[in-house]
């Protein structure tokens, strides 16, 4: 199962493979590494259909934001889930990304156990 | 004689009437009225030639003599003095006359013709002085007027100065009130420019804390996260280990491990510390947001200090603590961003332990923790009082409570937020927050809500 994190800091690269180190290495999941939303739009697009089941992006970046990012890829690839995650949990962002079909909504800093959840009931739904 | 006594007692009349103008001693007044009887009388006695006419005619001469002797002698009638020797020649004239004629007749009959040219000339002189008289008494009157008016002028004058004076006393009572009053108002106005001054500082400081807590977060979040990885890491490490044999090296490598674990622990503590700060700030910057619902403030008292309690009973160097809630159970709803409110409570609750604490440390057995926390209605207004027996709040601290960042707490312990965030919570409810505190006995925070 192919998931791709989109976020203006490259070590979160570096912090989400070593998180799933161990789903990884059982081969059960492929982490894809976006730094912006016009490169996660074109690694999106390589594939057709894509071979990403879901997208968790950042919303604040330079250029285009995850919540455009967010409309982009519901228009386009409307199958495939997105979730954001962001250092400002606040109400208006969170509205805004509800509203334009968000799956879920994580603040920084990340709780990895209920991102681990979010994934691993991923899994399960596809096994 | 009848002359004679017609001059007393015309000089006495001319007395008696020139006192009105001039106001004669009480004595001189009698001495005319006795005078003119005393003449009256002679001049009656005269006309019916009364026995003994010698006599008569002595006392005549007598009374003249003593009515010029009066004028020419009061230093109150000295202004007469022309009048005084105006009848003078024919009172000598009449005065020899009676003499020789009383002496010898015969040498009267010789100096007859003498006498009566002696009486005519004495009466030339008596006109002549009574004109010099008149012309004397006319400018006497005319300086009178003179002096009178310059008395008038001067009275005048002094009664315009003493009201001058008046209302110059009045204006400097106004001024001086006019300048305490602007004084009053300097004051207030140099209180109110401090605060704002203050408040402008704690806004500023307030977005420039949340852009540095932003900014601070994420870099913050990769500390806190690496550190939390690699000491996963380590521990599997530590397992797969003893799957190595033993060798001095391997020693080593275990040795060094351990201390790059125990390094890992700190860099995660003080992740987190630097973490919460940074929360704390960006809570402290969040303005605006929540609602303002009525809200049953003695409910919402008891629930967090319920909470604020056991928080605290929870954590490190728990305390005992006797929390009295003295709450007015007449308070109506009072409009209130409860979330932040209820950190208003938390924070002064959380304060006063921490405060206490310290007290417990150094004060003997005696001392028993106690925080109150008081609502009462004041009509427009709503007051909501935490109270505790701690330490107090020296003089020079007082001011600086409520600044950011500012803590008396040591170390790692405190964010120096709490009071800071509390104050400006109290702010956006447009209520004040006021701290009275004696040392070594109490600190007590006074908060003033408008109803509205
Ligand atoms: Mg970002």
């Amino acid at each position: 199962m192919k998931i791709l994190f989109v976020d203006d800091e490259r070590d979160v690269e570096d912090l989400f493979r070593q998180k799933f180190r161990k789903e990884i290495r059982s081969g059960k999941l492929e982490l894809a590494f976006a730094f912006s939303g016009q490169e996660a739009l074109e690694l999106l697009s390589t594939d057709n259909p894509p071979k990403f089941v879901y997208v968790f992006s950042d919303i604040n970046m330079p250029g285009m934001s995850g919540l455009e990012l967010l409309e982009e890829i519901k228009s386009r690839f409307p199958l495939i889930q997105v979730s954001m995650i962001s250092a400002y949990g606040d109400q208006e962002n969170y509205d805004k990304a509800m509203s334009s079909g968000a799956k879920g909504f994580f603040t920084k800093p990340v709780d990895f156990d209920s991102l681990k959840k979010e994934i691993s009931s991923l899994i399960e739904d596809r096994d | 004689m009848i002359l004679i006594n017609l001059i007393s007692l015309s000089l006495l009349y001319y007395l008696k009437k020139s006192s009105g103008a001039r106001e004669f001693p009480e004595h001189l007044h009698r001495y005319f009225k006795y005078g003119m009887i005393a003449a009256g009388v002679l001049i009656a006695l005269g006309i019916v030639h009364a026995p003994p006419e010698i006599l008569f005619e002595l006392l005549s001469f007598v009374l003249v003599g003593a009515v010029v002797y009066l004028m020419l002698n009061t230093p109150e009638l000295s202004y007469l003095k022309t009048l005084a020797i105006t009848p003078l020649p024919i009172i000598g004239v009449r005065l020899l006359e009676y003499v020789i004629k009383t002496l010898s007749p015969a040498i009267f009959d010789i100096v007859e013709n003498y006498l009566d040219a002696a009486g005519v000339f004495a009466f030339i002189w008596a006109v002549t002085m009574w004109l010099n008289h008149r012309k004397q008494m006319k400018e006497i009157e005319i300086e009178r007027i003179i002096t009178k008016e310059q008395e008038r002028q001067l009275r005048t004058t002094e009664e315009q100065k003493n009201q001058l004076e008046t209302l110059v006393a009045e204006r400097t009572k106004e001024i001086l009130s006019q300048k305490e009053e602007l004084q009053y108002a300097l004051d207030h106005l140099r209180s109110t420019q401090e605060q704002l001054i203050q408040q402008e500082k704690l806004a500023s400081l307030g977005q420039l804390t949340a852009g540095i807590a932003h900014e601070i977060k994420n870099p913050l979040n990769f500390v806190n996260n690496f550190s939390e990885l690699s000491v996963d890491f380590l521990q599997e490490i530590s397992e797969e280990m003893p799957k190595i044999p033993d060798s001095p090296e391997k020693e080593n490598i275990l040795d060094l491990l351990e201390n790059v674990k125990s390094n890992l622990g700190k860099i995660r503590h003080h992740g987190s510390r630097a973490d919460s700060i940074v929360r704390s700030m960006l809570m402290h910057s969040r303005g605006g947001s929540g609602t303002m619902d009525p809200t049953d403030l003695n409910a919402l008292i008891r629930e967090y200090s319920n909470l604020a309690f056991h928080g605290m009973r929870a954590n490190p160097n728990p305390i005992n603590v006797d929390i009295q809630l003295s709450l007015d159970e007449t308070l109506p709803k009072v409009k209130l961003n409860a979330e932040d409110f209820s950190r208003v409570i938390l924070n002064l609750l959380k304060n006063a332990f921490d405060a206490m604490r310290d007290k417990l440390a150094t004060a003997g057995s005696d001392y028993k923790a106690r925080v109150e926390v008081r609502t009462q209605d004041l009509g427009d207004k709503v007051l909501v009082e935490v109270e505790d027996n701690g330490p107090g709040v020296p003089d020079h601290i007082k001011d600086k409570l409520l600044m950011p960042f500012f803590t008396t707490k040591k170390g790692t312990e405190g964010t120096g937020l709490g009071l800071s965030i509390t104050h400006d919570i109290v702010n956006s409810h447009e209520g004040t927050l006021e701290i009275s505190t004696e040392e070594g006995k109490f600190t007590r925070f006074t908060i003033l809500l408008p109803k509205r």
